[in-house]
């Protein structure tokens, strides 16, 4: 589970000498990852520069984003938007700085926000180079890279579309340039009348808490009903339910729900009594053994449900397992079985618990990055994983009406029992094949999981979120 | 129910720490302002139903200073006692808790105050020392062979140096300076603006000691060494904004903060005698002022620790059903200049009243001429738990003495605390 190279990069002695050497290895950054519950302030003290041809749309709601987590702006060339950063700077004691389009303060900021909502035409394209060029070397060490957009097809010219979708190739490849030092890039497009939704959104991409995710657009809509804002114990009197909560991800999942406030109903199959029980008495959630393929699984959990907890708000389809063989050599019942805990079972439990689903509930399933790239021996787990996907985009727009939030994570190599049991020189190198050359943590996925279950993620809608690292595979 | 009043108000000069009074403890400067306020007032002693005391840096042999103070001076053994602490605001929180008290009908005369001595502080061994230590020293059964032991397992460096007192946040490690020198570079405070209301703090305070203003609050008090002190010591009326401009700053390398437009560690005590309104004219006192409201607040000590009477303030005057302007003078506590500065933007900010506070537009702007009238804690100093006692005494005067129906008090303190009070005049 421990990444030697990563560790060994941390020392700065053997990074300078390993570099003078000229090893032909990569220095992975070891990535911040706090401890703890989701904070007031994620962005307490950190430097963030804005620039942009905006829209005039999000100044607000960026400016109050960014004020009220705790972040210290400096305006890149923007008169227009002055106003608004420093209402917000009154309110939350972060004055904005400001500086000339060329100027390039000393200082190292953690944050490279570009508000691209205004752009209309491809040469406008030049302003994001413009702001980027000269500020890139600045950036901290896992800092983020953050351009606003607006979704391609609802642009109202083919040249606006097509400036539009170019923010989204310009954010994977700066992702892939900034990962040697643990910096990601994202987009964030943002439809008519969604603009509100950017607050949780953006809070959680510039927070430590997205360490893992680079180069991916997050979509926002106001498709779901519903939105609010709360960055402190966002989940609380929430009843979560994390399916395979036993171990790796979904342990990691129920414990951060708890740790927002939670109570979570840690299921697994029978023969994990021992530590899934475990995990729910740590996070004082409470246990629920059954086998998730049982056709009548989630009959019987919403009888529990209805009698215990009254609503459930919040469903965490995580279990999932893996049967490798090449599709020549693939037994029938490694086939059917893959399918159905990992497919088959997430649609049969999400329409038996539809009863019991509170209103502004959320629904987060587990797709993979081998669902987006496909894998070798993997034909029946690519495709029970790109099912979740096609899932996900379908079952989505039919719950928003109830203010319920459908979404997916595709996480990428996370460093857990099921890659441990990869041979090592297999492994190594796909921890490697990715923008920020190492595996992910369970606790990565975990934050992202959480953000989905959060209030705050009602503009997300449908989506499957890589939680990747920017993997070099898949689109 | 009769409401409760402030009859009148006594305290010591206020000192330097390590001065005039280093000898005297938070239970002598509590005896002696709270003597001062029976001499003067010459209320029966036996009409006192108890002692409501306000401390920081409290005595560990006896805490409840409060009690040793009626004890001390020889008040009837039925003056009961207790002693709180709100940091800064303990003063102003032993005060309202009498009130409350009053008001309740738990009692009708109470002495209300605080007092804290800084020169006093106690060094503390560390705790490890105390943990290898104390199961010898307290077991009956240890003979010499077990102290024998002790003293190998003893590190001279790690449990025997004490560890120095530091007003620094025991959450974020942080001195109160570098918290408030945060705070004037979030709110944009500079260092001209924080000179001003230093040598304004200074000047005015200087101006209350000369006219008398004063002699009806500061008794004299005779230290075991022997000179008497009549004054505030630490005012200096003859300093000017170009003097306070030459002094280096103290918190940070390019800070704004110096040691002239920051409160000192300060020696002193400050005791105020509240009756039921009932019980006042019974035995023949006029009242001076009463409390409309008071509110405390709590904000994140990581953020702004300083900004709690930004909240406290509109939450008291919304409490007393009144607007900033309807207000006549207003007492904010000094603990620095910059502090002070930082609250009154975030009182006249729109953004910040919608944001902060819920309310569509700005508490509003606070008249110079009508805040520390004579003075604050920059030029008084602030013996913590005194200060409150302090400033409800000088509002009290003042609204007794003047044609001001209205009085605003704010007190930030450590913790991110925040505590307000609105007091008005009484016919």
């Amino acid at each position: 589970m421990t990444d030697r190279l990563v560790d060994l990069a941390a020392n700065p002695a053997a990074r300078k000498w390993m570099t003078r050497l000229g090893l032909p290895i990569p220095m992975p950054q070891k990535l911040r990852r706090p401890r703890g519950a989701w904070s007031e302030r994620p962005l307490q003290d950190r430097d963030v520069m804005i620039g942009g041809v905006p829209d005039g749309t999000l100044t607000e709601i960026l400016a109050t984003t960014l004020a009220s987590a705790g972040a210290n702006p400096w305006l890149v060339d923007a008169d227009t938007v002055l106003a608004s950063f420093q209402a917000a700077g009154e309110a939350w004691g972060r004055p904005p700085h400001t500086v000339g389009p060329d100027e390039v303060p000393e200082i190292k900021p953690h944050a490279l926000v570009f508000d691209a909502t205004g752009i209309t035409d491809p040469a406008q394209l030049r302003s994001l180079y413009d702001f980027y060029k000269p500020r890139l070397r600045s950036l901290a060490r896992c800092g983020r890279a953050v351009v606003l957009g607006r979704p391609p097809h609802k642009a109202s010219t083919p040249a606006a579309a097509a400036a539009q979708r170019a923010l989204e190739g310009f954010v994977r490849s700066l992702g892939r340039e900034l990962g040697r030092k643990g910096s990601t890039a994202q987009l964030i497009t943002l439809a008519d009348g969604a603009e509100e939704r950017l607050g949780a959104a953006l809070r959680f991409v510039l927070s430590d808490r997205s360490a893992y995710i680079s180069g991916q657009p997050l979509h926002l809509s106001k498709t779901v009903r519903s939105y609010s804002d709360q960055p402190l114990r966002a989940l609380a009197g929430k009843v979560a339910l994390v399916t395979g909560a036993a171990r790796g991800i979904g342990r990691a999942t129920a414990q951060q729900l708890a740790l927002e406030g939670a109570h979570v109903i840690v299921l697994d199959r029978p023969a994990d009594d021992g530590p899934a029980s475990e995990v729910a008495a740590a996070i004082g959630g409470s246990l629920f053994l059954v086998d998730v393929t049982d056709s009548d699984s989630g009959t019987r959990l919403a009888e529990h449900i209805r009698e215990h907890h009254g609503k459930l708000d919040i469903l965490v389809h995580n279990a999932g397992i893996t049967r490798d063989k090449t599709l020549a050599n693939m037994k029938p019942e490694l086939w059917d079985l893959t399918l159905d805990v990992n497919l088959s079972s997430v649609i049969r439990m999400t329409e038996q618990l539809d009863g019991v689903l509170n209103k502004n509930a959320r629904i987060v399933c587990m797709s993979s990055i081998a669902g987006i790239a496909g894998n070798v021996g993997q034909t029946n787990y690519s495709g029970s994983k790109a099912g979740i996907i096609g899932y996900v985009n379908s079952v989505a727009q039919r719950y928003a009406r109830r203010g319920i939030a459908v979404n997916a994570i595709a996480p990428g190599f996370i460093e857990t029992r099921l890659t441990d049991a990869i041979p090592v020189a297999t492994r190594e190198v796909a921890r490697r094949l990715c923008n920020l050359s190492q595996g992910g943590q369970p606790w990565d996925i975990a934050q992202a999981v959480t953000f989905f279950a959060s209030p705050g993620a009602a503009g997300v809608c449908g989506q499957t979120l890589r939680v990747c690292g920017g993997s070099f595979v898949g689109a | 129910m009769s409401r409760a009043v402030v009859i009148a108000g006594a305290r010591t000069p206020f000192v330097r720490a390590f001065a005039e009074f280093v000898e005297m403890d938070a239970i002598a400067l509590g005896v002696a302002a709270v003597q001062g306020l029976l001499d003067r007032t010459q209320v029966p002693w036996d009409q006192v139903d108890s002692i409501v005391w306000g401390g920081v840096i409290l005595p560990s042999a006896a805490p409840n200073v409060g009690r040793e103070i009626a004890l001390d001076i020889g008040l009837p053994a039925s003056v009961e006692a207790m002693t709180v602490t709100r940091a800064c605001a303990s003063g102003l929180q032993a005060i309202t808790l009498a009130i409350a008290a009053i008001e309740r009908g738990e009692a009708d005369v109470v002495i209300a105050g605080g007092s804290d001595s800084t020169s006093n502080a106690e060094l503390k061994l560390p705790q490890s020392f105390v943990h290898k230590v104390a199961p010898v020293a307290m077991s009956g059964k240890s003979g010499p062979a077990d102290y024998f032991k002790l003293l190998g397992k003893i590190s001279p460096r790690r449990d025997l140096i004490p560890r120095a007192p530091k007003i620094a946040e025991r959450t974020t490690g942080e001195v109160m300076g570098e918290s408030a020198e945060k705070m004037a570079g979030r709110n944009g405070v500079g260092r001209a603006e924080q000179d001003v209301l230093a040598a304004r703090s200074h000047h005015r305070a200087a101006a209350a000691i000369e006219s008398g203003r004063f002699d009806e609050e500061v008794v004299p008090v005779t230290p075991p060494s022997g000179k008497t002190v009549y004054r505030d010591t630490i005012v200096r009326g003859d300093t000017s904004v170009d003097k306070l401009a030459k002094l280096r700053p103290v918190f940070a390398k390019n800070g704004t903060l110096t040691a002239g437009n920051s409160s000192t560690l300060t020696d002193g005590g400050a005791a105020v005698l509240l009756m039921s309104e009932d019980k006042a004219r019974e035995l023949g006192f006029t009242p001076k002022a009463a409390f409309k409201s008071w509110s405390y607040v709590g904000v994140d000590p990581a953020d702004q620790l300083l900004m709690g009477p930004a909240i406290a303030m509109p939450e008291a005057l919304d409490k007393a059903g009144l607007s900033l302007d309807q207000i006549d003078v207003i007492d904010m506590h000094e603990a620095f200049a910059a502090q002070v500065l930082s609250i009154l933007k975030m009182l006249e900010s729109d953004a910040f009243a919608r944001a902060r506070l819920g309310r569509e537009s700005a508490v509003g702007a606070v008249d110079p001429a009508k805040l520390n009238v004579h003075g604050g804690s920059v030029a008084l100093g602030h013996p913590f738990g005194a200060t409150g006692a302090r400033m409800v005494m000088t509002m009290a005067n003042e609204l007794a003495s003047t044609d001001s129906r209205t009085a605003l008090l704010g007190i930030c303190a450590a913790g991110g605390l925040g505590a307000a009070a609105v007091m008005e005049s009484v016919d």
